[in-house]
């Protein structure tokens, strides 16, 4: 498993679907890198993308609501990537499906989500954590 | 007046690579001692205060490395999805570095990345390489701007 305990922000609902979050973008990974033929693993490839749209977007806006909570002067510039994140993916969806489920595309959207997700989680969420000790308000989550 | 890149390019990168990779041991070295058959070419185009690219080059093998290191993976070829991956890294490490600069009270942006070597060809006043060596392989940078 790719996660990582020093991702960790000390949020316990965050840290979960930060857990989540990682546990699917890797069975996505495993079924996009896997030797099985394109026409074989394409079903499996939409619905964990179906599923990661939507949770990406559930995921955000609970961390965005905590931000607001512990009143993170740094939540504007977090929404804003949190927001790209969220056109891309819909962007790249929609040009997904318009192909005709074209395998390049995927591949290239894995490797950027792979990064993306480790940068944002190992850097700019603990931004959020560090602020949060500095207050400290950790485990203000409700 | 020259604007100092080198040392916000280089930090940039330590920086990026610690906190994605957990490397600890990065270091400086001369651009000249880059020797590489075969590399990943990544531009990203800087527009704002300052304005041109920035070019990385990540040799095939380090490529490789740096997206098993983020998978957990083995990685056996620089294919679409190592490409991407190892775009997206020279996409975050440019984002730092305009952070940096934003501190001297420059202000860019950067967009998005592309596969290849732009054309340089151009008068640039501001063009240096910087490269870091690491227990996975070296990462070259071209830097070549020009003040707004």
């Amino acid at each position: 498993m790719f996660w990582k305990d020093k991702y960790r922000l000390g949020v316990e609902v965050i840290d979960q679907e930060h857990m989540e979050l990682f546990q699917r973008v890797e069975a996505f990974m495993n079924v996009l890198r896997s030797s099985q033929s394109w026409e074989e693993k394409v079903g499996q490839v939409n619905e964990t993308l179906e599923f990661m749209k939507n949770y990406v977007v559930e995921h955000f806006s609970h961390e965005e609501a905590y931000q607001k909570k512990i009143q993170y002067p740094g939540y504007e510039a977090h929404k804003k990537k949190h927001d790209e994140m969220v056109q891309y993916v819909a962007e790249v969806s929609e040009q997904y499906e318009k192909s005709g489920f074209n395998e390049q595309l995927m591949q290239q959207f894995g490797g950027r989500l792979l990064a993306w997700l480790v940068n944002h989680v190992a850097a700019e969420d603990q931004r959020i954590a560090a602020y949060a000790i500095e207050q400290g308000v950790t485990g203000n989550e409700n | 007046m020259k604007t100092n890149l080198y040392t916000p390019f280089v930090q940039a990168t330590c920086q990026v690579l610690q906190t994605m990779l957990d490397l600890t041991d990065i270091a400086e070295r001369s651009a000249d001692e880059f020797h590489a058959n075969e590399y990943l070419e990544i531009s990203v185009g800087v527009v704002g205060d300052l304005e041109g690219f920035i070019t990385y080059r990540f040799p095939s093998q380090t490529s490789l490395n740096i997206v098993q290191i983020l998978s957990g993976m083995e990685m056996d070829c620089v294919d679409d999805f190592v490409t991407s991956a190892v775009s997206e890294i020279a996409n975050i490490i440019s984002g730092t570095v305009m952070t940096l600069l934003s501190a001297d009270h420059l202000t860019c942006d950067i967009l998005p990345p592309f596969q290849g070597k732009p054309d340089t060809s151009k008068e640039y006043s501001q063009r240096s390489q910087c490269c870091v060596s690491t227990s996975i392989g070296d990462i070259c940078l071209d830097i070549a701007l020009n003040k707004a």
